[in-house]
């Protein structure tokens, strides 16, 4: 069916806001559903509480022409039906079919287009009759009448009266190319004022010309703050997909799990969202797989047979932290400890923060075995290069017996970047502000060379120095010490960077890295300065890390 | 005086489909009022005597269609004011029970602005001979 057919096209953005929660709840209902059939309960309520919500579903779907998802909720509908009046029919097969068809629905739904192949719903739908002993055919009927509706002529069409409108996300994209022109010329003009400054002074002309600048400014950011709401997606629309596949895992595994999920509707720019489901579904996996115990050693251990494993976001101080939890068996530091040795790494002075911090390293994070998730053998390595290249941080805690936490701090957006811009030998570069501590004029003798690195005393404590020339590869270090240097944060990693000199704030959009070049590793990205010179936006948590394992 | 209508519905996507609907044609500038629930709705029925047609959703947690129906029919509450019943595929059943506790008329989702539009129809002319009675 095309969109125009559909005199409810342009409402498909409230269907999916209305229907897609519905069929998520669906959908953790049938997890939940199979738990519990498997330990032996009825589960009647939950039951009759998936009827009034996929009847909704299949209502609206309907109105909107999305016979696919109509279709699916249908069968789940009868199944549901079927498996309120049969009880002896509850158990593994049924349930399996009913977390099978919810996930499909979460997906349909989430997917919403008119265009939509329809092939995975009448498949689903065929095994739902087949299990349900129905001479196929039967609903075939009710298509074809639905075709003759669909079919006839109507008038008045159009016509839109919805407050919500569909838009390519790739149109907010070019929105923000546009902002961020505006940005540009915003800080070339702020420069011209400057110059202007230095070379006649305060008058009255330049101070309008600074306040128009300002109030340019001030409307420039207030598009940036609007042109940044139309991108927030809540996290759920990510998280909708976890259960299924904890389930999936969990079964595969021989483990039972409970998925706890809070926080649903923090916000997370869509391009963040988008780049975050695989580590997620990565961390996921890897604590059903790795970190909860088989039942009967839980038991052993004192714990109860069913794992807990818990998703829960919220918004930290301007950042989104989400966090994978499970009550497992904790990190196997002597492994942990093996492996790091096998690879050639002294140990010996680790801490268990440290060791535990290997996790991360290349080499060290894939566990023994072969994982059984096809296709999800992503290391936690990768996962955490992932995490890095949004600009966000990860870090695991752990406690033998009692389970690992993974806490994931992660910018709302990507799209524009506060940064501190600085000049190393003629080339600029900018490093985000949310990584920058403090700037320092680096006083010759404040810094002495230890061991061939610079450390210095920074509020109370001994932080290393860098010379940003060797880091960037801009040049050989020299004698030559630059004036000075900024502290870069990341997590718990502190580091000075010796720079030439400190240009500026600015608001900077992020360009990506030409991926023909590959990604130099303190490169996270370009930008383009007010002057139209390109920068290199440095990746600290990268150059944090490399500083760690050169340690 | 404009006509108006009550949407008895706890889906807000259909009360965008009805807005849009009652948006187009002579039905423009028409005054719809919208309830989420049975009770909410039974309430607005209440309080206005003069709607041309009431357009309720069969499924609804809390008090459904058919309660909003049988309530209106014990308490006699404005029985001339057509309550049409708004199903997804209903069986003959429920049209047989709807029937019963006074259901004037039945509309199944997936239904197009042109089903509404010819209930309205139906609804004027009945408003008519009962004025003309």
């Amino acid at each position: 069916m095309k969109p125009g057919e559909n005199p409810f096209g342009d409402l498909l953005q409230d269907y999916i806001v209305e229907c897609l929660p519905l069929a998520e709840q669906v959908g953790d209902a049938f997890v939940e559903l199979e738990r519990r059939w498997r330990d032996g309960e009825p589960g009647e309520d939950l039951l009759a509480s998936v009827k009034g919500r996929l009847h909704t579903i299949k209502g609206n779907s309907g109105m909107m022409g999305l016979t696919p998802a109509r279709d699916v909720a249908h069968a789940l509908e009868d199944a549901c039906g079927f498996l309120g009046r049969a009880p002896e029919s509850r158990g593994e097969g049924a349930a399996a079919l009913l977390v099978a068809g919810g996930g499909l629905l979460v997906d349909l739904i989430g997917t919403a287009s008119p265009d939509a192949d329809g092939g995975p719903a009448s498949d689903f739908v065929e095994r739902v009759r087949k299990y349900l002993g129905l001479a196929p055919g039967a609903a075939a009927e009710s298509d074809r009448r639905q075709g003759e509706r669909r079919s006839r002529p109507r008038a008045g069409d159009g016509g839109a009266a919805s407050n919500v409108v569909r838009i390519d996300f790739r149109r907010l994209d070019a929105l923000l190319e546009v902002l961020g022109e505006g940005l540009i010329q915003h800080s070339a003009l702020v420069d011209v004022y400057r110059r202007l400054m230095r070379r006649m002074g305060a008058c009255e002309e330049l101070g309008e010309l600074d306040q128009a600048v300002l109030s340019l400014q001030k409307t420039l950011t207030r598009l940036e703050s609007t042109l940044m709401e139309t991108r927030l997606l809540p996290v759920s629309t990510v998280f909708g997909r976890f259960p299924r596949m904890v389930r999936d895992v969990a079964h595969a595994e021989g483990k039972k799990v409970r998925l706890e999920v809070t926080g649903g509707d923090t916000s997370l720019d869509k391009a963040v969202l988008d780049r975050l489901s695989e580590p997620l579904l990565h961390l996921l996996s890897n604590a059903v797989a790795h970190g909860l115990e088989l039942p009967e050693d839980r038991v052993k251990a004192g714990k109860p047979p069913e794992g807990l494993l818990r998703l829960q976001a919220a918004a930290v101080s301007g950042r989104v932290a989400i966090r994978v939890s499970d009550d497992g068996r904790g990190l196997d530091e002597a492994a942990i400890r093996a492996k790091a040795e096998a690879l050639g790494m002294d140990t010996r002075a680790a801490d268990t923060a440290q060791l535990h911090g290997l996790v991360f390293v290349a080499g060290l994070s894939t566990a023994d075995r072969v994982t059984t998730l096809s296709g999800r053998g992503m290391g936690l390595d990768v996962a955490a290069d992932v995490i890095h290249a949004l600009g966000g941080t990860i870090e695991v805690e752990s406690r033998p017996g009692k389970g690992t936490a993974f806490t994931l701090s992660l910018p709302v957006t990507l799209a524009i970047v506060r940064s501190l811009i600085v000049e190393v030998d003629r080339e600029r570069f900018a490093v985000p502000l949310s990584h920058v501590a403090e700037t320092v004029r680096a006083e010759p003798e404040a810094i002495r060379q230890i061991n061939n690195q610079g450390v210095t005393q920074w509020r109370g404590d001994l932080i290393h120095v860098a010379d940003a020339g060797a880091v960037l590869g801009t040049r050989e270090p020299s004698g030559a010490q630059r004036p000075f240097y900024v502290v870069m944060t990341a997590g718990a990693k502190r580091r000075g960077l010796l720079v030439d000199r400190l240009i500026g704030h600015q608001d900077i959009v992020v360009k990506g890295l030409d991926p023909a070049l590959g990604r130099p590793a303190v490169v996270s990205g370009t930008t383009i300065l007010g002057d139209g010179q390109v920068a290199c936006i440095l990746d600290v948590v990268r150059i944090l890390d490399g500083a760690a394992h050169a340690n | 005086m404009p006509e108006s209508f009550l949407v008895i519905d706890d889906s807000k996507l259909l009360h965008q489909m009805y807005r849009l609907i009652f948006s187009q044609g002579d039905l423009a500038g028409s005054t719809v009022h919208y309830a989420l629930d049975g009770r909410e709705g039974y309430g607005l029925l209440a309080a206005h005597p003069d709607l041309t047609l009431v357009l309720l959703d069969l499924n609804m947690p809390g008090m459904n269609g058919l309660e909003v129906l049988a309530r209106r029919e014990a308490e006699r509450l404005h029985p001339h004011v057509p309550i049409a019943l708004v199903t997804t595929e209903s069986s003959e059943d429920d049209e047989a029970r709807g029937r019963a506790v006074g259901a004037w008329d039945y509309l199944r989702k997936p239904f197009q602005p042109s089903d509404i539009q010819r209930l309205v129809r139906g609804a004027r002319e009945q408003r008519r001979s009962r004025g003309a009675a």
